[in-house]
């Protein structure tokens, strides 16, 4: 029965998810069940991504393979539980069981009824097995497939507050997304004109020899990969949708798609790159270059825009903005340390923002405020609300001893390795101008004075949420330890291919 | 240039794919009707589609069907045309959420112009 | 409608079409078709019955929770038909390393699991679009 359970494990934590998420319309009458499902899903999530990552880290760079149907590779479907699958996987499981137990509290308040909270558990989880099934798969198709189903999941959940311009945000985000589908889809159909494989494998393999008969087309496969993903996760000149459907969405929406959902369309973006077409066809046709271009115009960007944004959740939302921008450039920077440190970038952001965002939201919820200059006092009144709150904003900006130091350091490092100077300016630049546009708020939290309102902290789901993310913050910034170890050893795996 | 014409009389599916393409990325971009934005996504799919199933055919290949009465040795591809049919459920999926909202928004605003809506921004009551 | 021609015309018809969609579902592994298509066939029988006689009386022939329990347990039908290879000590959705008898190709029962499969994803289907028929015809 264990070895079964063992051996399985990689479909497990894809498919536990999105069954459970199958059977909940039906259970829409018993909401306590509902919660503590969806809870002990993702605490068993938790676990087998903990053992999973252990295995990974045991073996040393040994991936465990598993077929799905019994077909072997090239015919079959492959899913690949690699350093960077086991990585991601991780996140996913650490950043949506905090999430899960939030919306428990809160959601009453967000979405509404029974029907419409158990319809928001039912996309949640279907986000967060798409998002799983992501991190393992190694075959193209199956990557256009989980995108698809964690875009209109993605879309749901910003529908799921029940007010027009919901709706209005939905509908731009849905024809953009779709958009960014059809060109990620034509780009797999570019490679698999090519080579004949969807398998990742394969594909790269073939890829690699007879990439000079048509040149072209792997050009076409390179342009429609990067606009497609770039228009799924928010690239700066092709962010638009962003900033309306992050701030309209229900709190913990908005945490699970600023935090997770942008980071499975990079991680996809990733393997295509580094798996598929490989740095040295990368660096043959110049991606790399544009990848670091892109990223810089994107930190500069987005982080100004976040600066004239009054509204809390605008602004935390064009943040994420910049936040892409580094990770686009860490992308492109072609070495193992600018690499691992944009992997511990990506999870330390998704832990950051998605307590960014649950603390917005709970102060939200208590005062009904959308601006920020209506928050004066809030420290005094929810301590532990403004404390998550600080921790995160301390952790964004890169203050030592918090998680967002750990992989701005050694995306630094990774710039001065390949020599590029302006990159290391947009780093730190970027870094003040996250500081600019997020300690007014700290101030006006503290150091005003507060109105005479009974405003206190949430509930104890909600409180339980945002002190375990912030210990996650504060734990990996102290001790980034096997983490770090992982996106390391998942970096130097993409580099060594081909 | 015959040589360019003679290539696109060869590939005349991916050029037509192309030509659609373009059609709807223009008609998704440029109008800011409702509907016609989602009949420019439907567009812009089949030319992704036109072009997946063109790459699995082989001139002169047979129906990938397995039966006694058909001797010829030589198929189409079936594997793109059995992953386009996962893309038209995914189009119908996106069509059918997007007709959701698009009611959803008339019934709020009264109107399926987007940049009307726009315009009217957040007056609207709940 | 108050047609009278039409109402006894579907009434013959209509069962037929289903049960061709259901034929669909069953053969989509040796012919043309399969259970997305089949399970559109079936759910587009309901459909037109809703039409034809009005969608009170279709509500009432497919009650909404029926409605929400087929969809919700045709998919985990496929999870559960996933699950038989597993139990057997081989990968997820295996079929013929499962032990299941794969009779002459060709025929109907040679497709061992994928029959049943296909049985829990079209009347998935079909279920869906009923409800999106039923979900937009109320939304007057």
């Amino acid at each position: 029965m264990t070895a079964a359970i063992t051996a399985n494990l990689p479909v497990f934590i894809i498919i536990a998810p999105l069954f459970v998420a199958f059977v909940l319309p039906t259970l829409a009458q018993r909401m306590r069940l509902v919660e503590n499902l969806v809870i002990s899903v993702e605490a068993l999530m938790l676990f087998g991504a903990c053992y999973l990552a252990s295995i990974v880290l045991f073996q040393k760079g040994i991936p465990i393979i598993y077929q799905m149907g019994g077909w072997s590779a090239p015919w079959g479907i492959e899913l690949k539980v690699g350093s960077l699958g086991a990585f991601f996987l991780l996140v996913i499981a650490i950043v949506s069981l905090p999430i899960a137990l939030f919306a428990r509290g809160n959601l009453t308040f967000e979405v509404g009824g029974k029907e419409r909270r158990a319809r928001f558990y039912v996309l949640y989880l279907l986000l967060v097995g798409a998002l799983a099934g992501m991190a393992l798969t190694n075959d193209l198709f199956n990557v256009y497939v989980l995108v698809e189903v964690a875009t209109l999941s993605c879309c749901g959940l910003v529908s799921a507050r029940n007010h027009p311009r919901a709706a209005k945000a939905t509908f731009t985000y849905l024809i953009l997304a779709t958009l960014g589908s059809c060109l990620v889809m034509g780009g797999i159909g570019f490679i698999y004109i090519v080579t004949g494989h969807l398998n990742m494998g394969f594909a790269s393999q073939e890829l690699g020899r007879i990439w000079q008969n048509n040149p072209r087309v792997v050009w076409m496969a390179f342009s429609f990969m990067l606009v497609g993903f770039g228009v799924k996760s928010a690239l700066f000149p092709l962010h638009v949708w962003l900033p309306d459907a992050h701030s309209v969405a229900p709190s913990p929406a908005s945490a699970i798609l600023s935090g997770l959902a942008v980071k499975g369309y990079l991680i996809c973006l990733l393997k295509v790159l580094y798996n598929v077409f490989g740095h040295t066809l990368m660096q043959t046709y110049s991606v790399h270059k544009v990848l670091v271009l892109v990223g810089m115009v994107a930190i500069i960007a987005g982080s100004i825009s976040a600066l004239t944004q009054d509204d809390l959740k605008r602004r935390l939302a064009f943040s994420t903005v910049a936040q892409v921008g580094y990770i686009f450039l860490g992308f492109g920077l072609l070495n193992t340390k600018g690499l691992a440190g944009t992997l511990f970038y990506l999870a330390s952001h998704a832990v950051i923002k998605s307590t960014l965002f649950l603390s917005a939201g709970a102060m939200l919820a208590v005062t009904g405020k959308k601006n920020i200059k209506d928050l004066s006092g809030i420290g005094r009144k929810m301590p532990v609300t403004t404390a998550a709150f600080t921790v995160s904003s301390l952790g964004l900006i890169g203050i030592p001893l918090f998680s967002g130091f750990v992989g701005k350091w050694h995306l630094l490092l990774g710039s001065f390795e390949s020599d590029n100077i302006l990159s290391v300016a947009v780093i730190i630049a970027g870094s003040v101008l996250c500081a600019a546009y997020l300690f007014p708020i700290i101030r006006i939290a503290y150091f005003e004075s507060a109105p005479e309102k009974d405003w206190k902290d949430p509930n104890v789901p909600q409180k339980l949420a945002l002190i375990l993310l912030s210990i996650v913050i504060v734990v990996l910034g102290v001790v980034p330890g096997s983490l770090l170890e992982l996106a390391g050893r998942a970096a130097a795996e993409l580099l060594v291919l081909q | 240039m015959s040589i360019l014409i003679k290539k696109l009389i060869i590939n005349y599916p991916y050029f037509a794919a192309f030509i659609i393409f373009s059609i709807g990325a223009l008609t998704v971009l440029k109008r800011s009707n409702l509907f016609k934005k989602l009949i420019g996504i439907n567009i812009m799919e089949s030319a992704i589609f036109l072009m997946f199933v063109a790459s699995g055919n082989i001139r002169g290949g047979a129906v990938p069907i397995s039966n006694n009465n058909n001797p010829q040795s030589l198929y189409i591809n079936p594997l793109p045309s059995a992953l386009m049919l996962t893309g038209i459920v995914v189009s119908v999926s996106v069509t059918a959420f997007a007709l959701a909202l698009i009611l959803r928004l008339y019934r709020s605003y009264g109107t399926t112009d987007l940049r009307r809506i726009s315009e009217m921004g957040n007056e609207v009551a709940e | 409608m108050k047609d009278f021609i039409l109402k006894r015309m579907a009434s013959i018809i209509l069962p037929f079409i289903c049960i061709y969609g259901f034929y669909v579902i069953f053969h989509g592994h040796i012919s043309p078709g399969g259970s997305f298509a089949g399970g559109i066939i079936v759910g587009l029988s309901f459909i037109a019955f809703s039409t034809i006689y009005g969608t009170e009386k279709g509500r009432k022939k497919l009650p909404e929770k029926v409605l929400v329990w087929t969809e919700s347990y045709g998919t985990l039908w496929y999870g559960i038909m996933g699950m038989v290879g597993i139990i057997k000590g081989v990968p997820f959705l295996t079929n013929k390393l499962a032990g299941v008898n794969l009779g002459v190709p060709g025929t109907l029962n040679s497709g061992g699991l994928i029959s049943f499969i296909g049985f829990g994803v079209g009347i998935r289907v079909a279920s869906t679009m009923i409800t999106l028929f039923f979900t937009m015809m109320e939304e007057e």
